[in-house]
């Protein structure tokens, strides 16, 4: 399958234009006997926004945890920014320091107010002094556009504006690259807007991203290329305008007749 | 639109009996055959509290009870020391509600004010208590050191008012007013100085903040900080000596709370590292944890009791000795360690894993996503299970009473020793001693349910 794809008529589309700032080559990931990724390829450029689509369990998210090692990958290289993910401990924390991650269920801290759920970071892990570390929070949570419940804790927050907050977290440590794993995917309809709007900033903004979503529309407006998987491979790779009208793997055809 | 009303009970005396004793057939049988039987044990309580209870052996007893064998000329001491404590209680509890206050007003959650009558509830059960011993007083003196401990606590509790900046001088104000009363006590002979050094210890551990600086600069300058402090208090007690009664000379209730105080406080820090080593990766230490857990929890305290009495001394190096009581101490240390462990793990195991990929994925080292985001949601959801295990030994502190250890209830030995009760009012002693258990453990529990509402806080 993945030989097909990259003979496909969108080879060209399937690797990042300029120098590649996260590499995954020839990625395999197994949960026991149950193979999640197989034979992953994929380059990501500096300021590319990249979409992975793709049904349930087809390893969408695996992929992506494993770019900042929340899952260890079996084999193969996933090389961030020029460092490549190993067990030894001081790579992988120097990866997780420049990789912002934004989940689906929030996971924010809930005793910590909105505050210094978005300092902890900065304080404990760069070591920024309170004042410093406040007013870059501030200036975070201005960005996502609710700095007003700086002092509230989480669990007073609704689940759109929990959302942001654990995207000003992520931001606050200044990210070179930021993974989201279906952000929107736990929220109720009308909140979903606010967050792909912060998102739709973020990537117009310049900041490279790869986001795990069911909002076409979002991959349409803002994706350079669009990732479809399937059974832990990549089927298809494209741009957004390839994609959605002149998509050429079956399997990628029958996934957007079903969710289009 | 017509209003509709909400239904209310009848507000009427013959109306509350109809809706809660006589609802239906059923319910009626059952108040008619459990009335009489209610009636009649109160009417044996009373006959036993107002009539035939020979309550002399308790008003002749009430110091023995209190303060046990203790040195009649030292009592002092003992005054001093509840004093301090009281105000102690007063300026950390200020503080702490002061806090607490804050941040919720920051939060903008809207909190009830406290009715004044609230406090009087809070400590309803040990009022309650206290009351009972002042009706037993033969003397104005007991009246004239109840009103010395309120205003201590009163006083104390002015630490409210210090500003948000100086807060962390009411926590040193009430460690320090803590640290003096025990040695008001024990004087700073004997090994009265490795409580003190203890208390120091967690609160320099606590309170020292480095900032820029790796983990392992800021352990070992937090390590180095802790012993520098532990040596400093044992050179203080090297050099200043003040002779004092040492604790193997305390006993009855006196005792009982000490004892129990310095089990909870050495057993908590104990059971949480228990409880971590328990999930650590390294297999030595978990084998060890676990081994040394599923042992303590097959073992009947009482077994241990003994084990601490009899083989303890094996242990230790050649020539140094420990009192029964320092033995009795470690013994349920040891004891209830096990079980917090137990209880902090279910806590960990009960936070949802997102949590630490969270801390990870911001870069966060395992130790500080445990110390952070892991163990302040864990511990606040454990608090209930907790303090139950504290107030289990806190009663269970009753069985050194059988290594001759004359606690709050071995003191009863003492008492039926005299020639005048030698064989009478047995139920009296117990009544008053339960009664004295009571109040203490029900506090706890109470203010257990405070504390639980209080960290809910944003949860």
């Amino acid at each position: 399958m993945t030989s097909e794809t990259k003979g496909s008529a969108f080879a060209d589309a399937t690797q990042a234009k300029g120098e590649a700032f996260i590499e995954l080559t020839d990625v395999d990931k197994f949960f026991g006997d149950f193979q999640a990724l197989k034979d992953i390829n994929m380059k990501v450029g500096k300021q590319e926004v990249v979409v992975v689509i793709g049904p349930s369990g087809s390893g969408k998210s695996t992929l992506i945890r494993c770019i900042n090692r929340l899952e260890k990958h079996d084999r193969g290289r996933i090389i961030v920014d020029g460092i490549e993910l190993s067990d030894d401990i001081r790579n992988i924390q120097e990866v997780r320091r420049e990789t912002g991650m934004v989940f689906q269920q929030f996971n924010l801290f809930p005793h910590l107010t909105v505050l210094d759920n978005v300092i902890l970071a900065p304080r404990e892990v760069r070591h920024t002094p309170k004042k410093e570390a406040e007013n870059l929070g501030m200036e975070m949570l201005e960005r996502v556009k609710i700095p007003e419940q700086a002092r509230k804790y989480p669990g007073q927050l609704s689940g759109g504006q929990q959302q942001r907050v654990a995207i000003a977290r992520s931001l606050a440590m200044r990210p070179k690259v930021m993974l989201f794993d279906e952000p929107t995917s736990a929220l109720d309809p009308e909140m979903i807007k606010e967050v792909l709007d912060v998102m739709v900033e973020l990537a117009e903004g310049g900041m490279t991203m790869i986001v795990v979503t069911h909002e076409m529309g979002f991959a349409r407006a803002v994706a350079n290329r669009v990732v479809f998987m399937s059974d832990g491979q990549i089927v298809e790779v494209g741009t957004p305008e390839h994609f959605f009208t002149d998509p050429q793997e079956d399997r990628t055809k029958l996934f957007l007749s079903q969710i289009l | 639109m017509t209003a509709v009303a909400r239904p209310t009970s009848s507000s009427t005396a013959s109306g509350w009996i109809r809706g809660r004793l006589f609802p239906n057939v059923a319910s009626g049988i059952v108040t008619v055959l459990l009335f009489p039987l209610l009636i009649y044990l109160a009417y044996r309580a009373f006959l036993f509290i107002v009539v035939n209870g020979r309550w002399d052996v308790i008003r002749r007893n009430l110091n023995l009870f209190m303060q046990g064998t203790f040195p009649r000329d030292e009592q002092w001491r003992i005054l001093v020391q509840i004093i301090l404590m009281a105000m102690a209680v007063g300026v950390g509890g200020a503080t702490a509600s002061a806090a607490a206050a804050d941040r919720t007003r920051e939060a903008g959650i809207a909190t009830r004010r406290q009715r004044p009558t609230a406090t009087l509830r809070r400590f309803g059960p040990l009022i309650l208590f206290v009351l009972v011993l002042l009706y037993f007083a033969t003397t104005a003196n007991p009246w004239l050191f109840v009103l010395a401990v309120v205003s201590a606590g009163l006083l104390g509790s002015a630490a409210r008012f210090l500003p948000p900046r100086l807060r962390h001088l009411g926590w040193l104000i009430a460690v320090l007013a803590l640290i003096v009363g025990f040695q008001a006590v024990s004087g700073t002979t004997g090994r009265s100085w490795l409580a003190t050094a203890i208390l120091v210890s967690i609160g320099v551990w606590l309170s020292v903040r480095q900032e820029g600086l790796s983990p392992l600069a800021r352990l070992a300058t937090k390590t180095a900080l802790v012993a520098l402090a532990a040596g400093v208090v044992y050179g203080i007690y090297t050099v200043v000596t003040v002779p004092g009664i040492g604790w193997d000379k305390w006993s009855g209730l006196h005792l009982t709370l000490w004892v129990s105080a310095l089990a909870i406080v050495l057993s908590f820090p104990l059971g949480l590292l228990l409880a971590l080593a328990r999930r650590s990766t390294l297999p030595a230490l978990r084998v060890l944890a676990t081994g040394y857990i599923e042992l303590i929890r097959g073992v009947p305290l009482i077994t241990l009791l003994f084990m601490g009495q009899f083989i303890l001394g094996f242990m230790l190096p050649a020539g140094s000795s420990l009192s029964s009581i320092s033995r009795a101490i470690a013994a349920m240390t040891l004891f209830t360690a096990a079980y917090v462990a137990e209880i902090v793990r279910g806590g960990l195991q009960a936070l949802p894993y997102g949590q630490t990929e969270a801390a990870q994925a911001l870069g966060l080292t395992p130790g500080r996503t445990m110390r952070l985001i892991i163990l302040p949601q864990a511990l606040r959801a454990v608090i209930p299970a907790m303090v139950g295990q504290f107030i289990s030994i806190f009663k269970d502190s009753s069985l050194l009473y059988i290594l001759a250890i004359n606690e709050f209830l071995g003191v009863r030995s003492l008492v039926h020793a005299q020639a005048d009760f030698r064989s009478v009012a047995h139920a009296e002693t117990l009544v008053f001693v339960a009664l004295g258990y009571w109040a203490f453990a029900y506090s706890m529990s109470r203010e257990s349910q405070r504390l639980e509402r209080r960290l809910r806080v944003g949860l």
